[in-house]
């Protein structure tokens, strides 16, 4: 179910799903909204909370029903059932130390302003990535050989899609990713949500004080090991009669393989209480967490020491109308690449290295693929960390997300001696204008008035290099409205015609 | 079909839609002696004082019909502005009104389809939507077709081109038996004015080409390439300042006036005139005439003119 939605969401081509509807049922990722709630969101608190209360009642029933990427596995996982009859998952000590180790190096890395590991272990982001970067792609060539037999029928119920901006660098890091994911779960079951995933880690961890919870009943079990055999998690000890409950995904499996009523998933602690990581584990948390501060630390990047030379300005990546600042935007993105998959001109492209090491893979403006409608306010409604803000459509059309540089030695009126105009045609605030030039007219920026739409850039018909092209803000301005006088319709007679 | 047999088809398509339309008039100009005036006459219809429809209904009566130009049967495909993601009082594309009228009237001449595109600027759902002409053309009967990526594009030369030897071309240009060029008339930082030949740079694919190889030599060739067989200028609401896209309403002057013509130089002298420049300031205009696409001196022609 969370599964099929979600990929609605990303292969959504035509945007018939209303953001509201995408954003509401995207609270419940605990990742991105835990992130979001951070924003004071109030409907990402909603959704934190009642993911944590459900944890608080029945474990991490979350990671069974809620999370895409653990749907996934499932699906990797009964595949090698139907392949393997006998392919099973025996139980094995959980490696809790390990773990929430990496739980908190993920944790303190992303507190410290860098989203490098958590973007790459983020389960909602990376089966969103998986979406968007692997699927979307393949649905959008078969979309486009639909469309072109239909339309020599002249039927044009379907058009193709431009497929644009696809990086090779992210794609290949989230084939790498999809292999190794299958591969873990083919053979070593849900071994990536008790091993890698922070969502996993936290809620491991509040399933220790679970409520309701799965038991063995020492009465009735009959030791037939039918529970550990259908066990995706490796959790249940059968020979021992015991349940690593912090290892449990809530899958239930376990409860309708049982022969007899010796499952129960009941109110009350267990008879034997679960193995804390606090005795095994303790030191190596605390190493853990400490050479994560180091790290982050040394991810920082340190502050430039002189003033950026005219390419280093000119590469700086552009940020979504909405992010505020580039600092905020990546201390807030998971890269879950939804904005891409949703932005109407395909403007929003996954960066690989651009940002640094702190923001890889997260969406930045590329002009050189499209360029950022007037009118459309579509990535903050649907972004679910709060990483691109909503903005109103009024608000957004004068929110400068970057300026305007003019290169006049690279401009086709100057290169050529010929009209041109395409930027300034372009433009949707007339920041770039025409003014005189000799007998032809050649642009004039206004900054002022550039909201970095990055129309003009798109459209600049120079080559090798763009005459004109937006520069990034690092803080989001507010551009000036041109105001104009009301223009007044000539004075003439009905009759009067001018030839 | 392989791409070689679409350009064939498209060839033979074009060579027909020649031939046919060819004969077509003649025979027509047989009927029209027989009948009252001859309507025929009139290089250009000017209109001005109603709605976009009326003034179209009006217009296409004293050419004699949407008959003259729509046989039954035939294949049209209609070419309005659609460039930006505005809304129609805005001026930024051609009125939608005007395109479900056509569209109607199309229909009723007995064609087997009318269909509607543009390579737009903007996200062209959205300028479809927005603009109205999306929703307006599937009401009066016709379709709309994408013209967003390349494929829809087919490499054509251009016969006695300066500047312009090549282009791609949407195919519906090159498959349909009647072309009807729908503008509107509008303010055009690089152009100066936005007309009927102008308009056509929304039929090819590549408009960068365009802008980079001497804009005005490349309208002008082009405008050679294949002449519409009807250009309807919408001028109700005309944008008087930074067009193409225009910044507000408040650009935007309400004229209530329309021009109709088979010929584009003419067309487009008229429209400059209506909108207050001289034609002789657009360079591409001259060059148009100079090329023989079209006649530029409206002394020299049979102008109706209609006052609603």
């Amino acid at each position: 179910m969370s599964l099929a939605l979600t990929s609605i969401f990303f292969l959504d081509l035509a945007n018939l799903v209303p953001p509201v509807f995408v954003s509401t049922f995207l609270s419940l990722q605990a990742g991105p909204s835990l992130i979001h709630a951070l924003s004071l969101s109030g409907i990402a608190i909603a959704g934190l909370a009642v993911v944590l209360t459900a944890t608080f009642l029945g474990g991490r029933l979350y990671c069974s029903h809620v999370c895409p990427l653990g749907t996934l596995q499932d699906i990797f996982i009964w595949s090698a059932k139907r392949n393997f009859k006998h392919r099973k998952y025996p139980y094995v000590k959980p490696h809790y130390a390990l773990h929430y180790g990496i739980t908190l190096v993920v944790i303190i890395g992303a507190l410290c302003g860098s989203f490098f590991l958590l973007n790459l272990v983020e389960p909602f982001s990376s089966f969103g990535r998986i979406l968007s970067n692997l699927v979307r792609p393949l649905i959008i060539l078969l979309n486009n050989a639909a469309a072109l037999l239909l339309t020599k029928e002249q039927i044009f119920f379907l058009y193709e899609i431009p497929l644009k901006g696809l990086s090779v660098s992210v794609v290949a890091v989230t084939l790498i990713f999809l292999g190794g994911l299958f591969w873990l779960s083919y053979f070593h079951g849900r071994y990536f949500c008790n091993t890698f995933c922070p969502v996993g880690g936290v809620l491991s961890f509040f399933s220790r004080f679970s409520i309701f919870r799965i038991t063995i009943d020492h009465e009735h079990c009959i030791d037939c090991g039918l529970c550990e055999r259908v066990c995706r998690a490796r959790c249940i000890d059968s020979a021992k009669r015991e349940i690593d409950f912090a290892a449990c995904v809530g899958c239930f499996d376990c409860l309708s393989s049982c022969p007899t009523v010796g499952m129960r998933y009941s109110f009350g602690r267990a008879k034997t209480p679960v193995r804390t990581p606090h005795d095994e584990g303790r030191r190596g948390i605390l190493a853990a967490a400490s050479s994560g501060i180091l790290w982050a630390m040394t991810m920082k990047q340190p502050a430039p020491s002189s003033e950026p030379t005219y390419e280093q300005t000119r590469k700086k990546p552009v940020v979504a109308p909405g992010a505020r600042t580039v600092e905020r935007f990546t201390s807030r993105c998971t890269a879950c690449h939804l904005c891409v998959s949703t932005c109407p001109t395909h403007v929003l492209q996954p960066s690989f290295f651009e940002f640094g090491l702190v923001g890889v893979m997260q969406p930045r403006m590329d002009y050189s693929v499209s360029y950022c409608n007037f009118d459309c306010t579509l990535c903050g409604r649907v972004c679910p960390t709060g990483a691109i803000q909503p903005v109103l459509q009024e608000e957004k059309k004068i929110l400068q997300i970057g300026k305007t540089h003019f290169v006049k030695e690279d401009c086709i009126v100057e290169t050529k001696k010929t009209d041109c105009g395409a930027c300034s045609e372009h433009c949707p605030t007339k920041a770039v204008r025409m003014v005189p030039y000799g007998k032809l007219t050649i642009p004039e920026v206004d900054n002022q008035y550039c909201i970095g739409c990055g129309a003009c850039e798109h459209a600049c018909p120079a080559t090798p290099r763009k005459a004109i092209f937006v520069q990034s803000n690092a803080v989001h301005g507010i551009a000036k409205k041109r105001e104009e006088q009301k223009l007044t319709p000539p004075v003439v007679s009905p009759q009067d015609f001018p030839f | 079909m392989d791409r070689r047999s679409f350009i064939f088809r498209a060839a033979g398509a074009t060579v027909l839609a020649g031939t046919s339309s060819a004969f077509g008039h003649l025979k027509l100009f047989g009927e029209k002696m027989l009948e009252s005036p001859p309507t025929d006459a009139f290089d250009l219809v000017a209109i001005k004082g109603g709605e976009p429809d009326v003034m179209f209904a009006k217009g296409i009566e004293a050419l004699g019909g949407m008959k003259m130009f729509v046989k039954r049967g035939q294949k049209v495909v209609v070419k309005p502005n659609i460039g930006w993601d505005v809304s129609p009082a805005r001026g930024g594309d051609t009125n939608p009104k005007l395109i479900a009228e056509i569209t109607k009237q199309c229909v009723s001449a007995g064609a087997k389809e009318v269909i509607v595109f543009d390579n737009t600027c903007d996200n062209w759902q959205r300028a479809y939507r927005n603009s109205g002409i999306g929703p307006a053309v599937t009401d009066a009967g016709g379709k709309i077709a994408p013209g967003n990526t390349e494929g829809y594009f087919h490499d054509v030369s251009v016969t006695g081109a300066k500047n312009l030897a090549k282009a791609k071309v949407h195919e519906l240009i090159l498959e349909s038996d009647v072309f009807i060029n729908v503008p509107i008339l509008k303010s055009h930082d690089s152009a100066k004015l936005t007309m009927s030949m102008k308009n056509l740079m929304g039929t090819v694919w590549d408009r960068r080409a365009w802008h980079a190889n001497d804009l005005h030599q490349c309208i002008a060739d082009f405008a050679a390439y294949r002449k519409p067989d009807l250009n309807i200028l919408d001028a109700y609401y005309v944008m008087k300042r930074n067009g193409p896209r225009g910044i507000s309403e408040e650009d935007v002057v309400t004229m209530k006036s329309q021009l109709i013509s088979t010929d584009m130089v003419a067309i487009d002298v008229a429209g400059a005139k209506l909108f207050g420049m001289d034609p002789s300031e657009i360079r591409y205009i001259q060059l148009a005439a100079e090329q023989k696409v079209g006649r530029a001196n409206l002394d020299q022609l049979n102008i109706k003119r209609i006052s609603l």
